[in-house]
C-alpha cells in the first residue's frame, strides 16, 4: 500500500473514531442538568434566613428540599417567581410538601425583603455570605434550582428560570421514584 | 567513544539534572495569601472568558475566591484538593491547568508525541543531508521506527501528565471522602427503612468518629428502639431504657433538633404507655417545625393522645 493511501486511511479512521465519541456522548437530555452533586449527599449548609432564623440542612432531611438561588435585579430570577409561587402553593397543601428556600446571591438582605413584599412568596429566604453555599453547589449564575430528597441526596438541578410546571412534573417524576 | 559524543551526552545529563532539580526542590514555605493567589491563578472564573478567579471581579470569581481563603485558612485541604474540590462543583472547564485523565490528557500527551515525532523526523531529514547515498529501509524497520516513536511519545505524554495533571478526590493521592461523616449518615439514612442493623451500624460508625453527633445519636436510638419491638419483652425493656437516655441526651445536646423530642414523644407513649409525658413532647416536637416524613409520624400520634386525654 501506497503511504499517501496510508496517511488517508489513518486520517479517516481519525476522523471516524471522534465521530463515534460525539454520537456516544451523552447530550443534554430533559429538563435537568448535569452536576457531579446528582446522587450524591448535598453539601452542608448551615446560614442564617435573613429574618435571622437559624437553618441546617441536615436538621431537614425527612423532607424535600428546594433550593432557588436568587438575586432580586436578575430578570430570570423575576420572570420565574410566578411558577415558584404556584409550586410552593401547590407544596404546602400536600403532607409530604417540600420546602421551598431562596438562597439569596449577592443581595442585600433589603432588596430581598422588598422584592418578595412586592411580589409575595412567604418561604424562607437564606443569606448565602461570601457565596459559599452557591460554590458548594457550583452555582455560577443564578437562577438556577436544586432539589434535595427526605434521604438528604442532590437529586435534580435545574438551570435557567423554571417554567410554569416543570417543578411539579419534575416533583411527581422524583416522588415516584422514591416510591412514595 | 569520541570526545564529541561525551560532550553530547554530558550536555543532555546536566540538562537532565537541572530539569529534574526544577521540578522537585522544594520552593519553601508560602504564606496563605500566597496559596490563595497560586491556586486562584489556577482557576478559571466560571461566567467570565478567559480570566481567572485570581483577576477576575465577577461575583462568582468572589465567591470562589473567599472559598478557596476559607479553605486554606482552615489548613485542611492541600492546593491540589481546594482546586479539585472547585472543579467538581463547577466542572473541570473551570480548570486552567488541564487534568491528566480521560479526554483531558490528550492535552498533555499530545504535545509530547507530535515533539518526539518531530525530533525523530528531523533526526531522519539529517541522517540523509549528512549521506547522500540513500539507504533503502526495510518496511520492518520502519515499522519498528514508527512503534519506538509511538511508545516514547505516549509514554513522555503520560509522564508530563502525571507530573503536571491534577488529581480529583476519592483518588489515591488526595484520599477518599466515601468514610466522611456526612456520607456516613447519607448512607445511614439510605438503609434506615429497609436494612435497619446497617443503617445502626452506619450511625454507630459515626459516632465513633463523632460522639456528639445529634442526628447519629437521635436515629440510632430510634432504630435501635423499631427494631426490638419485635424481640421479647426483656430485650424491648432494656432497648427502651437506652433509647430514652440516648434521646435525652441528643435533646441535651441541641435542644432545638425536633427529631429527637418527636421520636421521644412517640417510645414514651407507644412502648411506655405514658400518655401525658408523650403529648408534652409531641406539643415540643411540632413547636420545632420537624421535617415532613416525622412530622406525618407525629401528627397521627397527636389526634390519638388528645382522644386518649380527652382533649
Amino acid at each position: 500500500m501506497k503511504p499517501t493511501k496510508v496517511g488517508v486511511l489513518g486520517l479517516a479512521v481519525v476522523i471516524a473514531a471522534f465521530l463515534v465519541v460525539l454520537v456516544l456522548s451523552d447530550g443534554d437530555a430533559g429538563v435537568g442538568a448535569r452536576s457531579p452533586l446528582l446522587g450524591e449527599p448535598a453539601p452542608s449548609v448551615v446560614t442564617t434566613s435573613i429574618d435571622d432564623v437559624p437553618f441546617e440542612l441536615g436538621r431537614r432531611k425527612g423532607s424535600w428540599v428546594v433550593f432557588n438561588f436568587f438575586n432580586s435585579t436578575c430578570v430570570p430570577c423575576i420572570a420565574e417567581h410566578p411558577s415558584l409561587l404556584r409550586f410552593a402553593e401547590d407544596e404546602a397543601n400536600r403532607s409530604d410538601g417540600a420546602e421551598v428556600y431562596t438562597i439569596v446571591n449577592d443581595d442585600s438582605d433589603g432588596a430581598v425583603r422588598a422584592f418578595f413584599a412586592a411580589n409575595s412568596g412567604d418561604w424562607p429566604k437564606l443569606r448565602d455570605a461570601d457565596g459559599a453555599i452557591a460554590v458548594a453547589f457550583g452555582v455560577a449564575k443564578v437562577p438556577e434550582t436544586w432539589i434535595i430528597d427526605p434521604n438528604g441526596f442532590v437529586r435534580l438541578r435545574i438551570l435557567g428560570s423554571v417554567v410554569d410546571g416543570v417543578l411539579e412534573e419534575q416533583m411527581a417524576d422524583l416522588r415516584a421514584s422514591q416510591g412514595e | 567513544m569520541t570526545k564529541r559524543r561525551l560532550m553530547w551526552a554530558l550536555i543532555i545529563l546536566l540538562s537532565i539534572g537541572m530539569l529534574a532539580f526544577g521540578s522537585l526542590r522544594d520552593s519553601g514555605p508560602l504564606t496563605q495569601q500566597d496559596r490563595i493567589d497560586v491556586i486562584t491563578k489556577r482557576i478559571a472564573c466560571p461566567t467570565c472568558d478567559g480570566e481567572s478567579v485570581f483577576v477576575s471581579r465577577a461575583p462568582s470569581a468572589q465567591s470562589i475566591r473567599a472559598e478557596v481563603a476559607r479553605q486554606v485558612g482552615d489548613g485542611v485541604r492541600t492546593d491540589d484538593e481546594i482546586v479539585a474540590y472547585i472543579a467538581e462543583r463547577f466542572g473541570g472547564e473551570v480548570l486552567l491547568l488541564p487534568r491528566a485523565t480521560g479526554l483531558d490528557a490528550l492535552v498533555w500527551i499530545l504535545p509530547a508525541m507530535v515533539t518526539v515525532v518531530l525530533v525523530a523526523a528531523l533526526w531522519l531529514a539529517f541522517r540523509r543531508w549528512r549521506q547522500p547515498v540513500v539507504v533503502a529501509t526495510s518496511k520492518r524497520s520502519l515499522l519498528v521506527s514508527f512503534a519506538i516513536v509511538c511508545v516514547v511519545g505516549l509514554g513522555g505524554g503520560v509522564l508530563v501528565a502525571r507530573q503536571a495533571g491534577q488529581r480529583l478526590p476519592l483518588q489515591t493521592a488526595t484520599g477518599g471522602i466515601e468514610d466522611s461523616t456526612a456520607s456516613l449518615l447519607a448512607q445511614a439514612r439510605l438503609a434506615g427503612p429497609t436494612n435497619v442493623t446497617a443503617a445502626i451500624e452506619l450511625y454507630g460508625r459515626v459516632l465513633e468518629t463523632d460522639p456528639d453527633n445529634v442526628e447519629a445519636v437521635t436515629y440510632r436510638a430510634w432504630l435501635i428502639m423499631l427494631s426490638a419491638r419485635q424481640f421479647d419483652e426483656s430485650l424491648r425493656n432494656q432497648a427502651f431504657v437506652s433509647t430514652i437516655t440516648a434521646l435525652g441526651r441528643a435533646i441535651e445536646l441541641d435542644p432545638t433538633y425536633p427529631d429527637a423530642m418527636c421520636f421521644l414523644g412517640i417510645v414514651v407513649y407507644r412502648d411506655g404507655g405514658d400518655a401525658k409525658s408523650a403529648k408534652e413532647f409531641v406539643d415540643r416536637c411540632l413547636e420545632r417545625d420537624p421535617p415532613a416524613e416525622v412530622r406525618g409520624l407525629v401528627e397521627a400520634l397527636a389526634s390519638e393522645l388528645n382522644a386518649e386525654l380527652g382533649e
